[in-house]
C-alpha cells in the first residue's frame, strides 16, 4: 500500500497516543494516509476539490470517534469505511462534474505532438480510449468502481484489498473479474 | 480446469498474484481456449490503459497545508460544540426566568399563564426530540449505506 512511512510508529500506537491527547501523533497518521485518502476519494467521486474536502472530513470523523477504536482491527480498513461512506453520501447528494485527470494538458500536448509525429493518430486514439474507460468506470456500481480504484489507481495487492474491504481474496478476484468484464464490453468499438 | 474456474485465476495472473503452479494452469487454459484467450487479451488491454492514467495530483503547497486544514476543521468543530452548549444553557436559563416571571405575575390571568406555560413546554419537548434524533443519527451514521 502506498503509505508515507517515514516515522517508525505503527498506526495502532499513533491512535493510542491520539486517544491520550497527543495531537502530533494524529498529525503523523494524517500525513501517512492523506494521499491514499485523497486519491481513493478522487477515484470514487471524480472531482479533485470534493475529494480533498471529503478526505479531510474523513480524518475529522476519525478524530471525533477515536475513543471508539479499541485496537483489535487495523486502522486503514476502519478509515476506509468512513471515507467511502462519505463518498457514497456525497455522490447521492449531487451530480458531480468529473475532473479525474489533467486531461486538458494531456490533450494540448498530444495535439502539438500530432503536427510532428507519425504515430500521433495512435496517441489520440489512446487518449479517446482513456476518456471512454473513465466514463465507463464512473458508471460502474459502487462495489465494482471501488475495486477498480483500489487495484488500478492505488495499486493495492489482493491481500490489502481483502483487508480494506473485509472480503476474502477469492471475492476480490471475482469482483475484479466482473468489474473488468463490464469495462471490456464498453471498449468493443475501439480497435485492438 | 474449465472456463468458469479460470475466471478468478485469470485476474490473479494479470495482476501477478499467482504461484507458479497456478500460472501454469492459466497459461495452459488460455492456450487451449480461444474464448478465454480473447477475454484475457481485453483485460490486459484495460490494465495497460489504466496503468498509463494518472489521477490529478495536488500541488506540493496544498499537500503541505493538508494537516493544517484537518486541524482547523477539528478545532472549529470543537468551537461549534462549545457555542451550542453555551447557547442551550443560556436559552434554558432565559426560559426558566421567563416562566418564573409569568407564574408570579399577578396581572396575568390563570388561563394566559397556562397557555404560555404549555407553549413553552411544547417548544422544549420539540427541541429535545430533535436533538435526540440528531444525536441518534450521528451515532448510527458511520455504518449507514455501507453495502458489503
Amino acid at each position: 500500500m502506498k503509505k508515507e512511512r517515514s516515522l517508525e510508529y505503527e498506526d495502532e500506537k499513533l491512535i493510542l497516543l491520539t486517544q491520550k491527547g497527543k495531537m502530533k501523533a494524529f498529525e503523523i497518521l494524517v500525513n501517512r494516509y492523506k494521499k491514499n485518502a485523497y486519491f481513493i476519494a478522487l477515484g470514487l467521486v471524480g472531482n479533485s476539490e470534493d475529494a480533498y474536502d471529503l478526505s479531510q472530513d474523513a480524518f475529522v470523523k476519525v478524530y471525533r470517534s477515536i475513543n471508539k477504536y479499541n485496537g483489535t482491527s487495523k486502522f486503514f480498513p476502519w478509515f476506509y469505511t468512513i471515507l467511502t461512506n462519505l463518498c457514497k453520501n456525497h455522490l447521492k447528494r449531487q451530480n458531480v462534474k468529473k475532473r479525474y485527470l489533467s486531461q486538458e494538458t494531456e490533450r494540448q500536448k498530444l495535439n502539438s505532438e500530432a503536427q510532428n509525429s507519425s504515430n500521433s493518430e495512435e496517441k489520440l486514439e489512446k487518449l479517446a480510449l482513456k476518456e471512454k474507460l473513465l466514463e465507463e468506470i464512473e458508471k460502474l456500481p459502487f462495489k465494482f468502481k471501488e475495486i477498480i480504484v483500489l487495484k488500478h489507481f492505488r495499486d493495492l495487492s489482493y491481500k490489502e484489498i481483502s483487508e480494506v474491504l473485509e472480503i476474502p481474496i477469492g471475492s476480490v478476484m471475482s469482483r475484479l473479474y466482473y468489474a473488468r468484464k463490464k469495462l471490456k464490453e464498453s471498449l468493443k468499438d475501439f480497435r485492438e | 480446469m474449465n472456463c468458469e474456474e479460470i475466471k478468478n485465476l485469470m485476474m490473479g495472473y494479470i495482476d501477478g498474484e499467482l504461484s507458479d503452479e497456478q500460472k501454469s494452469l492459466v497459461e495452459k487454459h488460455i492456450e487451449e481456449c480461444e474464448k478465454c484467450r480473447d477475454e484475457y487479451k481485453s483485460f490486459v488491454r484495460i490494465k495497460e490503459v489504466t496503468e498509463d492514467m494518472r489521477l490529478a495530483d495536488l500541488k506540493e503547497d496544498i499537500w503541505a497545508g493538508y494537516w493544517k486544514g484537518v486541524y482547523k476543521r477539528i478545532e472549529r468543530g470543537a468551537g461549534w460544540i462549545f457555542l451550542s452548549i453555551g447557547a442551550i444553557i443560556l436559552l434554558a436559563f432565559g426560559m426558566f426566568e421567563f416562566i418564573k416571571s409569568i407564574i408570579f405575575d399577578p396581572s396575568l390571568s390563570l388561563i394566559v399563564k397556562i397557555g404560555i406555560f404549555s407553549l413553552t413546554l411544547g417548544v422544549v419537548i420539540l427541541l429535545v426530540s430533535i436533538l435526540r434524533e440528531r444525536l441518534f443519527a450521528f451515532k448510527k451514521e458511520r455504518y449507514r449505506d455501507i453495502e458489503r
